[in-house]
């Protein structure tokens, strides 16, 4: 059995290993470049330290950079077209999601899945132990049902000193009736390993640069999969997918794609390869875009529709005394317990990621904290005290917001062309008044943390700043997450939704649309771990299907 | 006597030998001719001179990490677990 999977990222290279295990000839189509080796240094020299800056970009196939926004709000999410894709960027999260995320549409707010939490949670496992998840068990267990006698397969990474001293103060305590507890952040990241599990790559050594690159090695990229690959899985990079072609029963019979060679133009070549099963795992965005371009699985109109986010609060502060930030993981614990609750039916729940790299992403910190004590006037030792006084008491609050599908958030295809002559993806993307109460939410638990904490609160939102609003008179802002879903929804009919419960495409027997993109909500949970759950599943069911 | 450096220190607050050890003293004496203080602080805190970093050491080397206690991310591990000490410059 052939198969030809779309893309080399999270998804395509868990699918892809999982058949070529078990006898599939697989090919696997990467629209980017292999990684280019100078990541560490670009990053080092780059001005502005965003998540894409260090990773090699080519003209044939740009990254989220290339896509046409309509408005009315930015979807402010990046991912990276390159081997690995936007795993290789990613921040290496990985809580599960709650059994109440599956169940939204419930609410009245978004969509069910055609699946419950505990079809997925065997596979939450084998995903956990396929990527290499530090985490303990029983600390999860106080907020989701994680199986009997189960073992993440490493200990959970020690808490950074700010983790101790925020927990110290606020375990016990309540915010609006939520009993507070500092709880691990499950960890794609090298701990200590348990009995019986080899971790691939070296132990974190904390570099405080997981987002965008890991010098150490120690946070899993899809490339550690690719590693274990069989010799039945081929990868060619450097071609863009740009036709699937279906004949008069549905199947699809061929894959079209461009071969490019040159990063800086796009010139190119026009190949076809004919396929049995064709899974695409090109990102939300990609995946869409390409279904759109075909003409294909979108008897539902569903296509494209129902695109989520996490728009992210960040509030930022001063500890009353120095915790050592920039030292570790960016975050190694949270407070789960807004992730819940029966305020879920009014406003949207969030995740409160304890942030430990200072100001870093909020505002700048150290160069910004530096340029004002300059300007107001400090110099020699004095300036060298302000900035250390300063900047080690610093901490960011990273709350991740949930977004309900709505199918009026889409992508479209522009008239604007990209160097292959491909349309590029259009994004019309907006924020309801369920996600903004969340954030207004957000930011009153998060003043009364400061309070409790004793620390001084430092967060200020101003017109002039990206992704500003006002909601209810309030001075808001969200930052983006990178978490990009529901583009081509999972559901239990062809009527109104794109694909099964297996993410196959409800109007092509061999066709799957893989990833972040089959999901019907994304709760408060960074979304890589779901996905990969949901790619093994897909890929067993392919596997026991040809049996 | 060397008043680039002189004046470095006098405006950094660091040390004409925690200068030197950054191994960035001639490149910024180039760089810094005619500068205001307030570049060649940026220089040496951040390592960022008109917009731009001139070299991975002149983000390594940066004043405003050493001031911190801290590498500046992506330049050293500190080791496994080293995080939840508590911070070199505590002032407890």
């Amino acid at each position: 059995m052939r198969a030809v999977v779309v893309g080399a990222g999270f998804a395509g290279s868990l699918v892809a290993k999982v058949l070529g295990d078990n006898g599939f000839r697989v090919l696997v189509l990467e629209a980017g470049a292999e990684p280019n080796d100078d990541a560490v240094s670009r990053f080092r020299t780059a001005l502005v330290k965003s998540p894409l800056t260090p990773y090699r970009t080519t003209a044939a196939a740009p990254s989220s950079d290339y896509l046409v926004t309509t408005g009315p709000h930015s979807l402010a999410s990046p991912y990276l077209r390159m081997n690995g894709g936007t795993g290789t960027l990613w921040t290496g999260i990985t809580p599960r999601m709650r059994p109440d995320d599956f169940r939204t549409g419930d609410l009245g707010r978004g969509r069910n899945w055609p699946l419950s939490y505990a079809d997925l949670e065997p596979h939450y496992r084998a995903a956990e132990w396929e990527i290499g998840i530090a985490a303990d068990a029983d600390e999860q267990r106080q907020h989701v049902p994680v199986a009997d006698g189960y073992r993440y397969p490493m200990h959970a990474l020690p808490r950074t000193f700010l983790d101790h001293a925020i927990a110290s103060v606020v375990d016990g305590r309540r915010i609006d009736g939520h009993k507070l507890l500092v709880v691990g952040t499950p960890q794609a990241r090298n701990g200590v390993p348990v009995d019986g599990y080899r971790p691939d790559g070296r132990l974190c050594a904390g570099f405080a640069s997981c987002v965008p690159v890991c010098p150490e090695g120690a946070k899993y990229t899809p490339r550690r999969t690719q590693e274990r690959w069989s010799a039945s899985v081929e990868l060619r990079t450097r071609c863009v997918v740009n036709r699937l072609h279906a004949d008069e029963t549905g199947r699809i019979t061929e894959v079209g794609y461009q071969r490019y060679e040159d990063d800086t133009s796009g010139r190119h070549t026009r190949h076809t390869v004919p396929t049995d099963v064709v899974l695409l795992a090109a990102h939300a965005v990609e995946n869409a875009k390409l279904l759109l371009m075909s003409g294909l699985a979108n008897s539902s109109g569903q296509v494209g529709r129902n695109l989520m986010g996490h728009p992210v609060l960040l509030t930022w502060g001063l500890m009353p005394h120095p915790i050592g930030p920039f030292r570790g993981p960016g975050s190694t614990t949270g407070i789960e317990t807004f992730r819940s609750g029966p305020e879920r039916r009014a406003r949207a729940p969030f995740r409160i990621e304890i942030g430990n790299w200072g100001w870093g992403w909020s505002a700048g910190s150290p160069g910004s904290d530096t340029a004002e004590l300059v300007a107001a006037g400090l110099r020699g030792t004095e300036l060298r005290k302000a900035v250390a006084e300063r900047v080690g008491r610093q901490f960011t609050l990273q709350i991740e917001v949930e977004q309900e599908a709505d199918p009026a958030n889409r992508v479209t295809l522009a008239d604007a062309r990209d160097a292959l002559g491909n349309p590029r993806p259009s994004v019309h993307y907006a924020l309801s008044d369920y996600v903004k109460d969340g954030l207004l939410a957000a930011k009153r638990v998060s003043e009364q943390l400061f309070q409790m904490l004793g620390a001084e609160d430092f967060t200020a939102y101003e017109p002039d700043d990206g992704h500003y609003f006002e909601h209810d008179g309030e001075p808001l802002r969200y930052w983006g997450a990178g978490h990009s879903g529901g583009t081509h929804v999972m559901g239990t009919s062809p009527r109104d939704s794109v694909v099964d419960e297996w993410q196959r495409c409800w109007d092509h027997p061999n066709l799957y649309a893989v990833g972040c993109g089959s999901m019907p909500s994304l709760g408060t949970s960074n979304p890589s771990l779901t996905m990969a759950a949901l790619a093994l599943r897909t890929a067993g069911h392919l596997v026991s299907g040809r049996r | 006597m060397d008043a680039f450096v002189e004046l470095s220190a006098e405006l950094t607050g660091f040390s004409v030998e925690e200068l030197r050890s950054t191994g960035l003293v001639e490149q910024y004496r180039a760089l810094a001719d005619g500068a205001s203080e307030a570049e060649v602080i940026q220089l040496w805190y951040t390592g960022v001179w008109r917009g731009a970093v001139p070299a991975e050491r002149a983000y390594a080397e940066g004043l405003a990490w050493k001031a911190i206690g801290v590498a500046p991310p992506g330049t050293a591990g500190p080791g496994f677990g080293s995080w939840e000490h508590r911070p070199r410059r505590s002032a407890r």
